[in-house]
């Protein structure tokens, strides 16, 4: 009895925080729960779903598992992930591999340019290849017909392999990233001992490098495996129109079947739920590979350099590799999505086409719906940073400041959004709003489920990002302003704030970004009401409208210019690994 | 003013539990300055803590002029904000975004008690007098030196007008010259202010130099407390002699009331006691007098060899061998003689005799080292 009277007042003394900051950070856990049993719980039902008249049953996996056309999306999935692993790594890692090693003239160009590989939407990469290498329309192939006469396009771009290498594209900056990282923390010294001792260049890195480097490279594989498995946006935008689906597609066709068939949200949330379980199990398997990649990290002293490698002529050929990546992924699309935009109908450039350009394709547009997705949009872009900010702070704030055992539990709960993929989490909104909740809070069609899933799926970078932050600030700074008799709320406002500013700024303008250019969860959230700006994109290009997508692709390129302007101003040396 | 009752503190830490504070108790009387000392890992810093309500202790209660701000049972806490008090801390934890006069000025802004903003200027102007920094007012509090950053936690914590002020280690991250300097305006600081002064260190010279009363802390109990030249010359145990200074150690037994055998010859005591048990008699090296030879045989005198000696400038430090223990003395005149032989005197007054528990002695001597 005495314990239990005990035991507020010794919960909030503990960990010395208010009641609304502990209710701030238990709130996403509650909901990143609340989508995954969800989730679980109607992947065992058939029936009428998610209301007490479902009947148990494990149908829906015997569905999954026993339908040959559901191995072929596993099989396509694999070879896609496989494919985007692959592309990524072998262009990220020897540019990192320069960037970090050698004396490559110009490298803050190829940090600026890296930066722009996060921040470019990857439908603009997906889009701008399916206007290069598309079987039937794709210039290129068009190009090589003439040339060759042949009957059919030699590339397809829209096969696992060919949207394994768009999405590679896309994640070739965070390949960069990740083993940019790993090179900082290996000690070159072990590599000139190898030098010294007679290896050649080969040797060396056949001997010591990759061996030294297998742990953080298969780590980074792992990581982009996990990314790769669950990508919606470009097999969205290259492959359902080609009828060629991965699982995140799939899913989608699944709870949104055309022709008016009726959704199977029963098979939906099974095959989010063998998501989850391989998303998991990645996410394992990812932290154990980063452990064996520390144990190799030696120290070495502060200040220490390794020595340059001298690359003479072979820098230009260097800058030529650098220089071709920044055109296929980001200059050409670009380029492309522009021309498409002006154009009334998709022809490779020509003469004749460029007499036919015009605004056309502008005003033809549903100028209602864009305005609607970019005020949707715009209402996203400013709310769900913020609480997203909020919310983080309270965890990191008790993560890093607490003692109690809770704040484990609390840093596994930040964790998870990390490694449940957004398509995962759409998914269990989905579910949540239209089986759930609708009797009590009617979220489904609301532009508040979309922020929801953002704020929650944007939490993981976010507390990751303040708790180093926060651990860098002395505890006794906030301690000081307690004795002096400021509360907590102010001792944040007045001493917390102003210290973590910058990376407040950064994470700020980090989320508000990847929300303004985000597809996936929109995609599956949408209705005529809650549309966003990406989505209506999509919905234009998913019905043909190739021409108007490009339209709205620019405009709303018009407005990410500048926000990622500001990201430059201010998050650019927290994200990337500049020295 | 504080009064502390069987307070009580574990950590929980990987592999376990640890006591930081044992049913700990203390009394400091109003506008005392009250220094707690010990090693690192006594948990003077964690009482200093629970003090200012940062820590919440397990159980026990403490008062603050009367009034209780944690108790165990009935449950008790007063926050830290509402506690009032001024503090130091070892980091100084000079907020870094804001200026000298900011850093001041934020507590009285907008801490517990609302002071009118009229009111404010004068208090910081008149807190930053008081520690010579008025000058340095709009500077920014990042390009202070060490000795600066200090003095602006210091006139933070005195520009409330607390009740009490507290002080974690507030020297420790001083060099040496400046740390003696600092110490005695600190002192003279309080006093001018009236405050209750409840000071955390390590250093027992420091402790001596500031302190109205000591009290000596280790492994979360409190050994002893009061006036600094009690703990000095009449400790309650041989831990606290060491503490505070070296001592010559010699194991022995109590022959008569005030006589003590030990190995390197009889001891005449002024602390009486029941002859028999195994005893501990020590005294301070600069207790040991080097006497002209020739008195003969006569009780606390010793022939001993000169094994080495070192010149500090104020004092020689010398080590000699009797029979063949070793001891030390400190002398403010060279020990030297033609045959390396001395004579040495010890009064009885000086000698400090404890019962001896039997595993003590190897912890004692190792200690002693230092």
């Amino acid at each position: 009895m005495e314990a239990v009277l005990r035991m507020p007042r010794l919960i909030a003394t503990r960990l010395r925080a208010s009641p609304m900051l502990l209710m701030l950070a238990a709130l996403p856990m509650f909901v990143i729960l609340g989508l995954v049993v969800a989730l679980v719980w109607i992947s065992f039902q058939t029936g009428i779903v998610g209301t007490p008249n479902a009947t148990y049953t494990l149908a829906n996996y015997a569905e999954i598992f026993g339908d040959p056309f559901v191995l072929k999306v596993f099989w396509n999935t694999i070879i896609f992930t496989l494919s985007t692993t692959f592309t990524a790594l072998a262009i990220g890692l020897p540019i990192s591999r320069l960037t970090e090693r050698t004396r490559l003239p110009g490298k803050g160009l190829v940090y600026t340019i890296m930066t722009l590989g996060l921040l470019i939407p990857g439908i603009y990469t997906a889009m701008g290849w399916t206007f290069i290498a598309h079987v039937r329309i794709g210039f290129l192939n068009r190009w090589l017909m003439d040339v060759f006469s042949l009957d059919q396009g030699p590339i397809n771009i829209a096969t696992p392999v060919g949207m394994g290498f768009v999405q590679g594209l896309n994640l070739t900056a965070l390949a960069f990233i990740l083993t940019a990282q790993m090179f900082r923390a290996m000690n070159p010294s072990l590599e000139e001992a190898a030098k010294i001792h007679g290896l050649s260049f080969i040797g060396t890195l056949r001997r010591v490098t990759l061996p030294l480097a297998f742990p953080a490279i298969l780590a980074a594989m792992i990581y982009m495996l996990t990314i790769g498995i669950a990508t919606f946006d470009v097999p969205a935008i290259i492959g359902l129109g080609n009828r060629i689906y991965m699982l995140s597609t799939y899913v989608y066709l699944k709870a949104n079947p055309p022709d008016s068939g009726l959704p199977q949200h029963g098979v939906t949330a099974a095959l989010g739920t063998v998501m989850i379980f391989l998303a998991l199990l990645l996410t394992w398997w990812y932290g154990q590979m980063l452990r064996q990649g520390h144990r190799y990290e030696v120290v070495t002293g502060k200040g220490y350099r390794p020595a340059l490698i001298d690359l003479g002529g072979w820098s230009v050929v260097a800058w030529f590799f650098i220089a071709l990546y920044f055109l296929a992924t980001k200059l050409i699309p670009l380029l492309l999505i522009a021309y498409a935009a002006f154009t009334p109908y998709l022809a490779p450039p020509s003469y004749e086409m460029l007499s036919k350009m015009s605004l056309a394709g502008f005003y033809n547009l549903n100028w209602d719906l864009f305005w609607r997705g970019l005020y949707n949009t715009v209402l996203l872009v400013l709310t769900v940073p913020l609480i997203t900010l909020l919310l983080s702070f309270s965890i990191s704030w008790l993560i890093v400041r607490s003692r109690s055992r809770l704040r484990y539990l609390l840093e596994f709960g930040a964790f998870l959004p990390h490694a449940l993929p957004e398509v995962i989490m759409a998914i269990g909104a989905l579910l949540v709003a239209l089986f759930v909740l609708p009797k009590i809070i009617p979220l489904y069609g609301s532009v508040w489920l979309i922020a929801i899933v953002y704020v929650i799926s944007r939490i993981a970078f976010a507390t990751r990002a303040l708790n180093s932050s926060l651990l860098q600030i002395h505890r006794e700074l906030e301690e000081a302003a307690y004795t002096a008799g400021l509360s907590p709320m102010r001792t944040s406002w007045r001493i917390l704030v102003p210290l973590l500013r910058p990376t407040l700024m950064s994470v700020w303008i980090w989320s508000a970004i990847l929300v303004y250019r985000e597809l996936t969860v929109a995609v599956f959230l949408i209705s005529q009401e809650n549309i966003t700006l990406p989505a209506v994109i999509w919905s234009y290009w998913f019905s043909g409208a190739t021409n108007q997508a490009a339209a709205v692709t620019l405009l709303m390129t018009a407005v990410l210019t500048p926000l990622i302007l500001i990201f430059w101003w201010f998050g650019r040396r927290q994200l990337m690994p500049e020295s | 003013m504080i009064s502390i009752r069987k307070l009580c503190k574990e950590f929980t830490v990987t592999d376990g539990k640890v006591a930081a504070l044992k049913s700990l108790d203390l009394e400091v009387a109003e506008g005392e300055f009250f220094v707690i000392v010990g090693a690192s890992g006594s948990g003077k810093t964690t009482l200093l803590r629970c003090v200012a309500g940062l820590e919440s202790p397990d159980k026990g209660e403490i008062r603050i002029a009367g009034k209780t701000v944690f108790c165990d049972a009935p449950p008790t806490w007063v926050s830290p904000q509402e506690r009032k008090f001024g503090m130091v801390f070892q980091s100084y934890a000079v907020w870094p975004h804001l200026t000298v006069f900011e850093n001041v000025a934020l507590p009285l802004r907008e801490g517990a008690q609302k002071i009118p903003r009229r009111e404010v200027n004068q208090r910081v102007q008149e807190a930053l007098r008081m520690v010579q920094l008025d000058e340095q007012k709009d500077r920014s509090s990042t390009l202070l030196s060490g000795g600066q950053q200090q003095r602006v936690a210091l006139a933070r914590a005195i520009a409330v007008n607390p009740r009490v002020l507290l002080m974690d280690e507030p020297l420790s991250n001083l060099d040496a010259r400046l740390r003696e300097e600092v110490r005695g305006k600190i002192r003279e600081l309080a006093k001018q202010l009236g405050a209750t002064v409840l000071y955390v260190t390590h250093d027992q010279v420091e402790a001596m130099a500031m302190a109205d009363k000591i009290a000596l802390m280790s492994f979360g109990r409190l050994l002893q407390y009061g006036e600094p030249m009690e703990l000095y010359r009449r400790p309650n145990c041989p831990e606290v002699a060491d503490f505070f200074g070296s001592v010559n150690w010699f194991s022995g037994t109590r022959v008569s009331a005030k006589v003590v055998e030990t190995k390197i010859g009889r001891f005449e005591v002024d602390m009486g006691g029941d002859p028999g048990p195994k005893v501990l008699v020590g005294f301070r090296p600069e207790c040991v007098q080097i006497v002209e030879r020739g008195h003969g045989p006569r009780p606390n005198l010793f022939d001993a060899v000169l094994q080495s000696s070192t010149f500090l400038g104020d004092q020689f430090v010398y080590s000699v061998r009797v029979d063949d223990q070793s001891l030390m003395g400190k002398s403010r005149i060279l020990p030297i003689c033609g045959d390396r032989c001395l004579q040495l005197y010890v009064e009885p007054a000086e000698i400090m005799v404890f019962p001896q528990a039997e595993r003590q002695d190897p912890l004692l001597s190792a200690t002693r080292q230092e």
